[in-house]
C-alpha cells in the first residue's frame, strides 16, 4: 500500500528524515519541471530544487497535520523562486545559460517547424505576467487540480478557472503577435524581461 | 505523488461560456502548450546532492531536536529560566528544612554556602531584571531589589543609574523608593543631590525632593532654592521645593 505524502511528511516531522528521501524522488522532477519553466534556467532549478528540500527539512515542524503536502512543497518552491529574484541584483541581465530551451534532438526538416512553433509559444509564455505563467504553469504542466492550486494561490477555485481563461486567451494573443514578426528572437525577448 | 483523479483542461468548466470560436482557440493553444518540451531532469545529479545535503544536514538537525525539546520544557526567557531555577532551589532548600531529623553541625558551613550562593542568585536576577528592554522587567527587577537582604554595591549602583538614565518615569520613580534603603549611604545622597538638579520629570523631582526631606538631608537646600525659583518649572514642584526648605531648614 502506497504511504501517502503527507504521512512521509509527518514522519520526517517526527524525525524520521529517512522519508524525506521516498518525497524527494516522489517530487524532484514535478518540481523541477515548475521551476525550469518559471525561471528558463536549469541550473537556477536545479539550485531551487535542492533549496526547497533544504528548507522542507528546516521548517518541517510547522508542517500541519491537515495540509495537503503538494499545496505545502509548492508554497515553499514559490518562496524558494521569489527570495532567490530578490537576491539577485535586478540590474543584471540573465545570461545565455539561464535561457535554455528545453532538450530536443535534430529531427527531420518537418518537425523544425514545429520545433520554431514551440519556441514561440514558449517566448509567449515567458511574456505573460508573471502570476498567469505561473498559473498556466501549474494547470498544464504540473497537473494540478483547480482546487489545490486555488488553496495554494489563496483564491477560490472559479477565480482559477477564469483565470486561467483569460490566461490562455492572452498567450495565444502574444503567441500570434510573435508569429507576424518572424525577426523575433525569444532569447532576447526574455532577457528584455528579465530587465524589467 | 497523489494519483490525479479529475480532469485538469479548464475547459470542461468553461465550455458554457465559450462561443465555438472561442473554445477552438482555447483547445488549440492548451493542446500546444502541452507539446512544449521539458528540460531534461538530472536526476542522478540531483539525487546526489540531496543525499549530500542530508548527510551534512543531519547532525545539524540532531542538535535543533534537542533544542526544540528544550524549548518545549523550558521557559523561553533567560530571566525566566534564571528565576525557575531560584524557585527550584528554594523549594529545595525548604523541602530539606522540613525534612531534616537533627541539624548535623558538620553541614551548617555548607547550608551557609548555599544561602550564600541563593542570595547571589536572587541578586543577578534582579540586576538582569533592571537590564531588560521591557519597562515593566525592569520595574519588577527594582521591586525584586527591595526583598534582597543585604544587597551589594552592585544593586546600589544599578539603582542609581536607572534613577538617572532610565527612560521610563515610573521605573526612575520606583528607584527612588528603593533607593531608600540606602539613604545612610554618601554614595546615594550625592546621587539623589546631582538627580535633583538634573531630572525634568515633575513627578520624579517631587519625589526627590520628598526624599531628601525624609532622610533630612541638608546639602540638598541649595538646589531646592535654585528649584523654587526657577519659572521654568512647574508650579507644583517649585511649591514642593519650598515645603522642602522649610521642613530641612526646620530640621
Amino acid at each position: 500500500m502506497l504511504v501517502t505524502d503527507e504521512a512521509l511528511m509527518r514522519a520526517v516531522r517526527e524525525g524520521d528524515l529517512s522519508c524525506l528521501g521516498t518525497l524527494f524522488d516522489r517530487y524532484h522532477r514535478v518540481l523541477f519541471d515548475f521551476l525550469s519553466r518559471m525561471t528558463g534556467s536549469r541550473h537556477v532549478a536545479e539550485d531551487l530544487v535542492q533549496d526547497v528540500f533544504l528548507r522542507l527539512l528546516k521548517y518541517r515542524g510547522t508542517y500541519r497535520d491537515d495540509a495537503r503536502f503538494e499545496t505545502w512543497v509548492y508554497r515553499i518552491a514559490r518562496n524558494a523562486r521569489a527570495d532567490y529574484y530578490a537576491k539577485r541584483d535586478k540590474g543584471l541581465p540573465l545570461n545565455d545559460e539561464a535561457l535554455e530551451s528545453p532538450d530536443a534532438g535534430p529531427g527531420p526538416e518537418s518537425e523544425l517547424e514545429h520545433e520554431r512553433d514551440s519556441e514561440l509559444l514558449r517566448a509567449a509564455l515567458l511574456q505573460l505576467r508573471e502570476d498567469r505563467r505561473e498559473l498556466l504553469i501549474l494547470a498544464r504542466y504540473q497537473e494540478m487540480k483547480h482546487d489545490a492550486i486555488a488553496e495554494l494561490l489563496g483564491v477560490d477555485p472559479g477565480t482559477v478557472k477564469v483565470r486561467i481563461h483569460r490566461a490562455v486567451k492572452e498567450l495565444r494573443d502574444t503567441y500570434l503577435r510573435l508569429v507576424e514578426k518572424p525577426s523575433c528572437n525569444p532569447k532576447t525577448t526574455q532577457r528584455t524581461l528579465s530587465m524589467i | 505523488m497523489q494519483p490525479e483523479d479529475n480532469s485538469t483542461n479548464p475547459i470542461d468548466d468553461l465550455a458554457g461560456s465559450l462561443g465555438e470560436t472561442e473554445r477552438r482557440e482555447f483547445e488549440d493553444t492548451w493542446a500546444k502548450l502541452g507539446e512544449i518540451p521539458a528540460m531534461r531532469v538530472d536526476s542522478d545529479g540531483m539525487r546526489a546532492r540531496f543525499r549530500q545535503m542530508l548527510v551534512a544536514e543531519q547532525p545539524k538537525q540532531k542538535r535543533n531536536l534537542l533544542g526544540e525539546w528544550l524549548k518545549n520544557y523550558l521557559p523561553l526567557k533567560p530571566v525566566l529560566q534564571a528565576c525557575a531555577a531560584l524557585l527550584l532551589v528554594l523549594i529545595g532548600i525548604q523541602v530539606g528544612r522540613e525534612t531534616r531529623p537533627v541539624v548535623q553541625p558538620a553541614a551548617v558551613p555548607e547550608v551557609r554556602e548555599l544561602s550564600q550562593e541563593v542570595r547571589d542568585l536572587r541578586q543577578m536576577v534582579t540586576l538582569s531584571l533592571m537590564q531588560q528592554e521591557s519597562a515593566a522587567e525592569r520595574l519588577k527587577g527594582v521591586s525584586w531589589s527591595n526583598q534582597l537582604q543585604s544587597p551589594g554595591n552592585e544593586v546600589v549602583a544599578a539603582l542609581i543609574d536607572t534613577l538617572m538614565h532610565d527612560g521610563n518615569v515610573n521605573v526612575r520613580l520606583a528607584s527612588i523608593d528603593a533607593l531608600k534603603r540606602f539613604s545612610e549611604r554618601d554614595v546615594v545622597r550625592n546621587a539623589t543631590l546631582q538627580a535633583l538638579g538634573t531630572q525634568t520629570s515633575p513627578l520624579v523631582q517631587m519625589a526627590l525632593i520628598d526624599f531628601v526631606v525624609e532622610t533630612q538631608d541638608r546639602q540638598a537646600i541649595d538646589t531646592l532654592r535654585r528649584l523654587s525659583s526657577d519659572d521654568k518649572l512647574d508650579a507644583t514642584v517649585r511649591a514642593r521645593a519650598k515645603w522642602g526648605i522649610g521642613h530641612l531648614e526646620a530640621a
